[in-house]
């Protein structure tokens, strides 16, 4: 026990404390000092730039999230309607791709939108264009669909659980008692996945908040993020300080979101993976 | 009369046609859903065979050269030795410390929500920022970046929470008196460790570590920041990616696919298994 909390402490809280003192601190080109200045803070209000990407990174999050949402839902639900081996393989199935790295499962994305990609070849084969369309990568539209099929498992996961838990005699109850298909979905089927649906939400938007690898891989000039800028201040402009600004800001913001929407989302739903 | 030469497809009242209907579409939902998801994937696989130097259609001929490139290369062997020794080692250090943490947290003591809140603090951090913030502590407090160095505290810190999760509840429902019964009968407490509270676990500590092992051979972000020159599979995959028109490139994602789906199958397998095993015994 006390080695343990030894170690979060040194390895898990120590560096977000630093980070946090780091952003009041001086960046230079001789590296960055102690200090206590708001100077970086100054720079992230006053260029539009940071609130600009920022809220564009908060529209893809929820968009993906939304987007995720409407795809895994009837997965979730086609999942935990199946029983026995057909659903053990369904499930293995599902995870497959999911247990390569995403830098993988983002660089599948490349061949599939790119000019001589997939995507490109049957459209110019069923004669729907002459010339490869070019706007299909390298934008806002390739980071969305990159992000939904990256993420996508976390939202049909603790869904699929939530209604796994569910007993189907409540749906037979409600057919008994008049309740049409409709009905019976948004009165009860819904409502008692719901824990599900929070917590998939609440993991694919905390993902794509701090998405860097695909909105970098996929998404062009237009289509970045967050993440995107917060990187760009230590691979290129070496501005330890500002970044660590920015860092801040992403935390606090997303920490604020999950605060009002993740309340009722339970963090065992959401890790656990089999 | 009329009702009897109808044919018995036509008698379904209207609940079962609608019920047949809705079947059909969920149905071909899933096909397109899974076609998503593999579509991209065949692609990969096939293109990876792809005679032609630039990557992409049309198929110009089957050929193994790219493979051939792939497989010559010391970086990529490396970087495979590399990911596969730092995810065991995480593995091992996370699963113990997960247990630690477990087992503490069976009874209450103060502080316990933050503990807690502090063992969840990794998961909660953004991406970007769980990579930075240990670029930022590591480079100012001047420890070397590499695989053994700094590498491998982020990725048992990384793993840590998923390990704790996963072990928990396998932990939870142990009766404590277990164990002070064999204090009671003068076992040291490691003794009655090993041999009464282990063998109890010991399936839900190879699932958790099989699980750990799979989360370090896979993480990205927080290891591009801190690895220095060393190469990780998912870092090495991402340094050939800037030079993207590199030919072969598919190959290169197949093998590391494969090699991360090997290595997650085996995991899916053993926890399975020890899963099974756990049934038997309850």
């Amino acid at each position: 026990m006390l080695p343990a909390t030894i170690w979060l402490l040194v390895f898990a809280v120590a560096p977000v404390v630093l980070l946090f003192a780091m952003s009041f601190w001086t960046s230079s080109i001789f590296g960055t000092e102690p200090d206590f200045t708001l100077e970086n803070y100054k720079v992230v209000t006053e260029d539009p730039i940071y609130l600009l990407i920022l809220l564009q990174t908060l529209r893809i999050a929820a968009t993906v999230t939304l987007i995720s949402l409407l795809v895994s839902y009837p997965i979730a639900y086609f999942l935990a309607s199946l029983k026995g081996l057909s659903k053990t393989i369904f499930i293995i199935v599902l995870f497959l791709p999911f247990w390569s790295s995403y830098v993988v499962r983002t660089f599948v994305w490349l061949p599939m939108l790119g000019r001589n990609g997939l995507v490109n070849s049957f459209l110019m084969a069923i004669g729907v264009t002459d010339a490869p369309l070019d706007w299909l990568l390298y934008n806002e539209g390739a980071t969305h669909i990159g992000l939904v099929y990256v993420y996508t498992l976390f939202m049909t996961l603790p869904i699929y659980l939530s209604l796994d838990r569910m007993d189907p005699n409540l749906i037979e109850a409600a057919a008994d008692l008049g309740a049409g298909p409709i009905r019976t979905f948004f009165r009860v089927i819904l409502p008692l996945s719901m824990p599900g649906v929070i917590s998939g939400c609440v993991m694919v938007f905390l993902l794509g908040c701090g998405a860097y690898v695909t909105p970098q891989l996929l998404g062009g000039t237009t289509g970045i993020m967050f993440g995107n800028l917060i990187a760009t201040q230590y691979t290129t402009t070496n501005n330890w300080a500002l970044g660590a600004a920015l860092s801040v800001v992403l935390i606090l913001v997303v920490g604020l979101c999950l605060a009002i929407f993740g309340r009722r989302a339970r963090i065992s739903d959401i890790f656990i993976r089999t | 009369m009329a009702d009897a030469l109808t044919p018995p497809r036509q008698r379904l009242s209207k609940r079962q046609r609608r019920e047949r209907t809705r079947k059909i579409a969920l149905w071909s939902y899933v096909g397109f859903f899974y076609a998503f998801l593999y579509v991209p994937i065949a692609l990969l696989i096939v293109l990876s065979f792809n005679n032609s130097d630039v990557v992409g259609l049309p198929l110009r001929g089957v050929t193994l050269r790219w493979y051939n490139e792939v497989f010559g290369s010391a970086d990529l062997i490396r970087s495979i030795v590399n990911s596969a020794l730092l995810g065991t080692v995480s593995a091992i250090v996370a699963t113990t410390l997960a247990l630690l943490l477990a087992l503490g947290f069976r009874t209450d003591f103060p502080m316990k929500a933050w503990v807690m809140r502090m063992l969840l603090l990794p998961i909660l951090i953004p991406g970007i920022v769980g990579g930075v913030v240990y670029l930022v502590t590591f480079g100012y407090g001047g420890m070397p970046f590499g695989v053994w160095t700094s590498t491998l505290p982020v990725h048992i810190t990384w793993v840590l929470p998923f390990a704790f999760l996963t072990l928990f509840p396998r932990v939870h429902g142990l009766d404590p008196s277990l164990e002070e019964a064999a204090t009671d009968l003068g076992a040291t407490p490691f003794v009655a460790f090993r041999r009464v509270i282990f063998p109890l676990i010991k399936p839900g500590v190879i699932a958790t570590a099989m699980f750990s092992f799979t989360l370090s051979f896979e993480e990205f972000i927080r290891t591009l920041f801190v690895i220095g020159s060393d190469r990780t599979v998912p870092v090495h995959l991402w340094t050939l990616l800037s030079d993207q028109a590199a030919p072969f490139l598919p190959a290169v994602g197949v093998v590391i696919m494969a090699v991360s789906i090997f290595a997650s199958l085996i995991g899916f397998v053993l926890s399975a298994q020890a899963d099974r095993g756990r049934a038997k015994v309850t």
